[in-house]
């Protein structure tokens, strides 16, 4: 079973802005075995982050403060193996942090659409194309949770924790970003889900 | 375990295998076949992610850092000026606040060109005991939004003056209407029933004539929970 540690930062006094606790946090030490670690999961921790902000800058930011907290807080990792999992949840933490800060700086979608230099992946029309703006077009509520779950590999439970709702609330949420995801490729919606969400 | 709870599960999680679902599916075809689907979406789903999104590689609105101080410098100042503003104008604190930050969580509801199908606008008022009393091709964004403890309907309908947010919001009662300005939206809150209506707009928007409209178009269902 994966371990999640409990970050000692949930329980902590209010925050400064970014970039004044980038200034007072010490750097990692990426000659030592943990930081190598921290910083050879940094191309996955920035890909997750950038499914959640949908803004490459942004979530280069969100990584930096991120690893710069993981490393601060690093005595709180007992199993290096689930460091991947440890990491993933900061940086979530780190993104909804700024997001209630209102710090996100909108993209517009079609401004998305159309800046493809450099990441010519599939043609506009294909399939993968199309998921790919769908999943950019689900709202936060439903992409954070999938997100959490294909790209992090959470369980039901674990998300249920880490987003402080029920289970059941998260498998709603999960029934309803893959419903959505069907509709905006143009397939017919599953009749809903029983509702049973429950904030908790 | 009936179709319903079936759906559920096969939508959340597509690789579920319990002894009820498994027991379930054994007589339902549609639900394999709902199995089937679901699994390829998520195989396509992973393909999708195994990439960073299509996103502008700098934003525009990025200062550099030769400019920061002198940012710094004008945040402060819009800042006093925004404590001002909010002295004077006093918008409804929490509901306008969330109202905002809702939309915001939303920015794609501002973008939709084309006018959203009948069946769209019946899922996001499906549940809401909400009956709306508005021409379809005017609305241009339907969705059923989680929003303080309910499933509300999220809706931009389209007027002269652009795009305008409107939240049916059943469950939160405003005693009178209240007007509020934030992060360049215009909104208002009106009273309806035992619910209200919170209306949103952009630029030239008129919000306040817009939820008048609204207050008569819309009506709440006495079935609804």
């Amino acid at each position: 079973m994966r371990i999640i540690a409990a970050l000692a930062m949930r329980n902590s006094p209010p925050e400064s802005p970014v970039s004044s606790i980038r200034e007072r946090l010490p750097a990692p030490d990426t000659r030592s075995p943990v930081g190598q670690l921290f910083e050879s999961l940094r191309p996955d921790l920035l890909r997750f982050a950038q499914w959640l902000a949908r803004d490459r800058a942004l979530a280069e930011d969100i990584v930096q403060e991120s690893l710069l907290r993981a490393w601060r807080s690093r005595e709180a990792l007992k199993d290096l193996s689930a460091a991947r999992a440890w990491l993933l949840t900061i940086v979530r933490r780190e993104h909804a942090r700024l997001y209630e800060r209102k710090r996100l700086e909108l993209v517009p979608l079609d401004e998305v659409v159309d800046s493809r230099a450099g990441a010519p992946l599939e043609e506009p029309g294909s399939e993968l194309f199309t998921l790919r703006q769908a999943i950019m077009r689900l709202p936060i509520e439903y992409r954070e949770p999938l997100l959490l779950q294909v790209l992090g590999g959470f369980s039901t439970e674990e998300i249920a924790r880490e987003l402080a709702l029920t289970p059941t609330a998260v498998l709603t949420r999960l029934f309803r970003a893959r419903n959505k995801l069907r509709v905006m490729c143009g397939s017919p919606a599953v009749p809903d889900a029983p509702d049973g969400e429950v904030l908790s | 375990m009936n179709c319903g709870e079936a759906r559920l599960l096969l939508g959340a999680e597509p690789h579920a295998s319990t002894a009820q679902l498994e027991e379930h599916l054994k007589g339902c075809p549609s639900c394999q076949r709902l199995r089937e689907e679901m699994r390829a979406l998520d195989a396509d789903i992973r393909r999708a992610l195994e990439q960073p999104p299509l996103i502008p590689a700098v934003r525009a609105a990025r200062p550099s850092t030769a400019w920061r101080p002198w940012a710094l410098a004008a945040s402060v100042l819009l800042a006093l000026t925004a404590v001002l503003a909010v002295w004077v104008v006093r918008p409804s604190a929490t509901l306008a606040h969330e109202v905002v930050a809702h939309v915001q969580a939303e920015p794609d509801s501002w973008l939709a060109k084309e006018h959203v199908g009948a069946g769209d606008i019946s899922g996001a008022l499906k549940g809401a005991g909400v009956a709306l009393n508005v021409s379809s091709d005017r609305i241009m964004y339907a969705q059923s939004c989680w929003f303080r403890g309910h499933y509300v309907p999220h809706l931009v309908v389209q007027t002269d003056k652009g795009p305008a947010t409107v939240l049916l919001l059943r469950h939160e009662h405003v005693p009178m209407r209240r007007s509020f300005h934030e992060d360049g939206m215009s909104g208002v809150l009106v009273p309806l029933g035992s619910g209200s209506i919170a209306v949103l707009t952009r630029g030239s928007g008129d919000a306040g004539a817009i939820a008048h409209q609204m207050q008569q178009q819309v009506h709440w269902l006495p079935q609804a929970s």
